[in-house]
């Protein structure tokens, strides 16, 4: 079962990736499907950061207090400030291990 | 660039990914210790990197896994959460499309998120495959030998999922989705994404990922039809 779901999914990536690739392909998306995919990574990235900031450990959390939440606003900041991802995924850890341990 | 010799070519590929792929670094160590936290055998925990290599796509299926999903709907979701690999594809065909069937296929299988980065943006003259394949398979195997660290780890030290570092992938998702960020509808998207994301997961949908994702999209794909926010 495990095995045949790492296959499927091998599969479905490897079709996403490859089949516009494929010089035979003569489709081309047209503008509508690529505006819809266009909000592929802030929709479905968003949608997968949500429960982890707001529904750690299966608790609805909306405190402002929420270390998740105080973490993830600097996350932002600071990607907005520095453009780097590597500055920003490090610092927003140590502050988020900080916030957790301080509130 | 294109008539550079084939070996410096491809450790220019294998440097210019390193730092894109230390900031991953926390995922693979995931990637690994979740599967196995989620009665994976090492051999398919580490399986799914070599073969889907897409670190979203793992650790939401696994997350599936855990809650009893269906094949069905892990499919699909691996299949929506991967999308803009379409785009990617679209985007690189001119250059990509032009080789033969082996490096179309390999360059193809290492077209991640990070690969598109740093390949994206060079022509048909000067685009070098030697630096590209530097770029994706240096990535593939960092990818991997953190995925296998995190195997090792994930066995001798229970309590891993404990120390909170699935902020690290919030995180890196918050890293990429900022710069995104540029526009009305794209607001309206990540509103719609987050608040639906939280209240359906709240409420134990098991597609709560997918479903509230598309309706994010669709409320962007919406407001840029309707010429919200356009002057």
């Amino acid at each position: 079962m495990i095995y045949l779901m790492i296959v499927a999914m091998g599969l479905v990536v490897f079709f996403n990736r490859y089949v516009f690739l494929e010089p035979r392909l003569p489709v081309r998306l047209n503008r509508g499907a690529r505006e819809f995919l266009g909000f592929a990574v802030p929709g479905m990235l968003t949608a997968i950061c949500g429960p982890i900031i707001f529904l750690a450990d299966h608790q609805l959390n909306l405190s402002p207090t929420n270390p998740y939440l105080l973490a993830a606003i600097c996350a932002v900041a600071l990607m907005f400030w520095t453009r780097s991802v590597l500055i920003t995924v490090l610092s927003s850890m140590a502050l988020f291990y900080l916030f957790r341990w301080w509130l | 660039m294109p008539t550079a010799l084939p070996h410096y070519a491809f450790t220019r590929g294998a440097i210019a990914v390193i730092p894109l792929s230390l900031a991953c670094a926390p995922w693979g160590l995931l990637a690994g210790s979740m599967a196995i936290d989620a009665q994976f055998t090492p051999l398919q925990a580490q399986g799914l990197s070599a073969i889907v290599f897409a670190g979203a796509a793992q650790l939401v299926a696994i997350g599936m896994v855990k809650s009893g999903a269906s094949l069905i709907s892990i499919v699909l979701t691996t299949l929506l959460l991967t999308s803009q690999h379409l785009l990617y594809g679209m985007h690189m065909r001119p250059t990509l499309s032009a080789l033969n069937t082996r490096w179309r296929m390999s360059l193809g299988f290492l077209l991640t998120d990070e690969f598109f980065a740093l390949v994206n943006h060079y022509d048909r003259e000067t685009f070098n495959r030697w630096y590209a394949l530097g770029v994706g398979l240096t990535f593939y195997i960092i990818w991997n030998l953190f995925t296998l660290a995190g195997i090792v780890l994930g066995k001798s030290i229970p309590g891993l999922d404990q120390l909170g570092l699935e902020f690290s992938i919030a995180a890196t998702f918050i890293a990429l989705i900022t710069p995104v960020v540029r526009d009305v509808p794209t607001v309206v998207c990540v509103a719609v994404s987050l608040l639906c994301s939280v209240w359906l997961s709240y409420l134990h949908w098991e597609s709560a990922v997918v479903v509230s994702g598309v309706l994010g999209m669709s409320a962007g794909f919406a407001c840029k039809r309707l010429g919200v926010g356009q002057r």
